[in-house]
């Protein structure tokens, strides 16, 4: 059977032609290539599979049928996955190719190319994005988990859709393998800790990346967990001592000593009031009292009208 | 991405029929896949869910791949591997095979070559791909479940409505019907069968308005009755597959000749000879709206997938609160070996059909009396046993 199934893959590969390096992804390996059939360009992310003695493992067939289940809904904030091949087998690893539509632009280059800003409008429309994503994945209890202006693309016409989610496990084994460096600027205070964690760690993280539309910078810039905390509790304060959570955690509560306190409005004066309101509902340190997605979609900030344009 | 159902025509140009092979036996073929998954599921006690999700991708697989260049049976218990891990009840493949085995004829085993382990972990990659990783199914119990929590009027009617239709959908697991229409759509069909056959008829419905005529009105959209009837046939010619002309609706699916023999390497079972029709105490359902080619194939040319050895009379236990009366219909005697005791009765479809599949749904008392002989023996050869040719009721 094995001869069966090497020309089937072989079939698959012609299917894409000119694979060019595009990036190094949370996947793994991102190739732009164009589908022979349609002639569009495609995104192809190389993730490697370990197989274990009964095959895929259970927990990569998982995230590969919801995020299959999740594609379905047609979501307009969700980079579209269209289709999935595997490769050849090397050593103990199965290849895949996750095929997704290939969108030109991620949001830290769109972030770049406009060097003087957005407008409210604009930075309200590309919230408003971000948070419909996300709160299609949380009602699909899917949690993202690595929100970041790089893997959040930008279309054409403006609009963002979410890429680099539902694999977490296959992701975990793959981050081991390449030597990314993962961002630790959009990690919720309860990720650098340590602690268990839910979808609120991706309300953080678009916390994080709203004030970025408005600032053009990254708000917390940290070198290490320890630092990126200190870097946060800049703008929270340090939470109360009875605040810390009882949970064993590497990072003691009284290993910091907050200097240079700052507010948001002096981070970046041009934020409005209404939008620090959402901002700080979002960048709440406490997991359990911070906004959800729909909490923030339903905030005054995306139903008034934006005082100045 | 790739839809995943079928027009008749389409289920008649498959590759295997492109291969040489007549769609009757293709029928047969995708009937005994399934019905291995089925038994072999059981047997390791796998969940209904797992069993169906299986079922459906053995049944895409072969839209895309033909049953000359994939034997079935390692097809389908690599199919059940696959379900196993995406349904989150995973089996060793070894185990499988093991279960597999037992429940096949050394001949048939042989498919699986010198190394049927390697033989399926293989198959599972092109699995993967010819099923394009769609791995989530959808199958109509839970929306059988969620219909007749809806539907109002006698509690025991109801009760015993939604185990038959419950059986209804676990054997059309052996039908194409997963690959002609919506999980939702088959639901509705195999209870409104189940209503004409149990004689519940649903007068109203939670959530009624003026708008609905039907109580599937609320749930599917433009459902015609013909629809209707044609998937109640696909699953009622499961049990009188030997005669076409009983079955004209849905015409083109049989051939002409009752010459539905098993395969040469099946085990045959001598009893087949042994029957005869007992007339049915009541009339088949002719006064339900069942269009006259279809009245005459209701109830009682029943017969049940037991090939499956599940535990006799296993099914006697989920149910907390059996139903005394003997079901009503006479029917005659089983296919699947000679009826102990008395001819079995065969008034609604036996809610154990697949002894695992009945452990579930309970909302719902039982519907068979614990001591209702049982429908089949412990030791029933697996599914290759021929049919019991059809009769057609007195007129």
């Amino acid at each position: 059977m094995a001869y069966l199934e090497n020309s089937m893959s072989a079939d698959k590969q012609k299917a894409y032609e000119g694979l060019n390096k595009i990036g190094r992804g949370a996947y793994g390996t991102v190739y732009k290539a164009k589908d022979k059939q349609t002639g569009n360009d495609v995104a192809l992310k190389k993730v490697c599979v370990p197989l274990d003695e009964d095959g895929i493992p259970m927990s990569t067939l998982r995230e590969i049928a919801l995020l299959r289940q999740l594609n379905s809904h047609d979501h307009p904030n969700i980079v579209k996955l269209l289709d999935i091949c595997h490769g050849q087998q090397v050593g103990q690893d199965l290849v895949m190719f996750l095929v997704f539509e290939h969108i030109e632009q991620d949001l830290a280059t769109y972030i770049e190319k406009n060097p003087k800003g957005f407008s409210t409008l604009q930075i309200r429309q590309l919230s408003r994005d971000i948070l419909n994503g996300v709160d299609f994945l949380h009602s699909n209890r899917v949690i993202h988990r690595d929100l970041k202006p790089q893997n959040l693309l930008v279309t054409y016409d403006g609009h963002v859709k979410l890429a680099d989610f539902g694999l977490a496990k296959t992701y975990d084994f793959d981050m081991k393998l390449t030597s990314v460096v993962v961002t630790l600027w959009y990690r919720a205070p309860e990720v650098l800790l340590g602690l268990s964690y839910a979808t609120p760690v991706d309300i953080w993280s678009i916390g994080c990346i709203i004030v970025e539309l408005y600032s053009l910078k990254p708000i917390f810039c940290g070198s290490s967990e320890g630092d990126q905390l200190s870097k946060i509790f800049r703008l929270l304060g340090k939470p109360a001592k009875h605040e810390w959570p009882e949970e064993n955690t590497s990072i003691k509560w009284n290993s910091f000593d907050v200097i240079n306190q700052i507010t948001l409005g002096q981070f970046c004066p041009y934020i409005c009031e209404t939008a620090q309101d959402l901002i700080m509902g979002m960048l709440t340190f406490d997991p359990n009292k911070r906004m959800t997605a729909l909490d923030a979609l339903n905030h005054k900030y995306f139903k008034e009208e934006p005082i100045n344009t | 991405m790739p839809g995943w159902y079928y027009d008749k025509k389409e289920l008649r140009s498959t590759p295997s029929s492109q291969d040489g092979i007549d769609y009757k036996t293709e029928m047969r073929y995708r009937k005994e896949g399934a019905r291995l998954i089925i038994d072999t599921g059981s047997k390791m006690d796998l969940g209904y869910n797992t069993m169906a999700t299986g079922v459906v991708y053995y049944h895409r697989f072969y839209m895309f791949h033909s049953f000359k260049q994939f034997p079935r049976y390692v097809t389908a218990c690599c199919c059940l591997f696959l379900a196993g891990k995406v349904e989150e009840t995973p089996k060793k493949c070894k185990d499988i095979i093991k279960t597999a085995r037992s429940l096949l004829t050394d001949q048939k085993f042989a498919t699986f070559g010198e190394d049927p382990k390697e033989e399926v972990m293989t198959l599972e990659r092109i699995l993967l791909q010819t099923i394009k990783f769609d791995l989530q199914v959808e199958h109509p119990y839970q929306y059988l479940l969620k219909y007749a929590k809806c539907l109002k009027g006698d509690k025991v009617k109801l009760q015993k409505m939604v185990q038959m239709a419950w059986t209804f959908v676990n054997d059309s697991l052996c039908t194409t019907l997963a690959l002609q229409w919506e999980p939702e759509i088959i639901a509705v069909a195999l209870m409104y069968l189940a209503g004409k056959l149990s004689k519940f008829e649903v007068v109203d419905w939670i959530g009624r308005t003026s708008k609905h005529i039907r109580w599937w009105d609320m749930f599917v959209e433009d459902v015609t009755m013909e629809l209707l009837e044609d998937i109640c046939h696909q699953v009622l010619d499961l049990y009188s597959q030997t005669d076409a002309n009983n079955t004209p609706d849905s015409p083109p699916l049989q051939s002409q000749k009752a010459t539905n023999q098993p395969p040469p390497v099946s085990t045959q079972r001598s009893s087949n000879g042994n029957e005869k029709v007992v007339s049915p105490d009541q009339p088949p359902p002719v006064n339900v709206k069942v269009p006259p080619p279809s009245s005459d194939v209701p109830p009682f040319p029943y017969q049940t997938f037991t090939g499956a050895p599940p535990p006799v009379a296993s099914y006697a236990t989920p149910f907390a609160a059996p139903m005394g009366a003997p079901p009503v219909v006479a029917a005659p005697p089983h296919l699947t070996g000679p009826p102990p005791g008395p001819p079995p009765h065969i008034t609604a479809p036996p809610p154990t059909v697949f002894s695992q599949y009945v452990n579930h749904p309970p909302p719902f008392t039982a519907v068979v009396p614990p001591g209702a002989p049982p429908f089949f023996s412990a030791n029933a050869p697996p599914p290759n046993q021929p049919h019991r040719p059809y009769y057609p009721p007195p007129t």
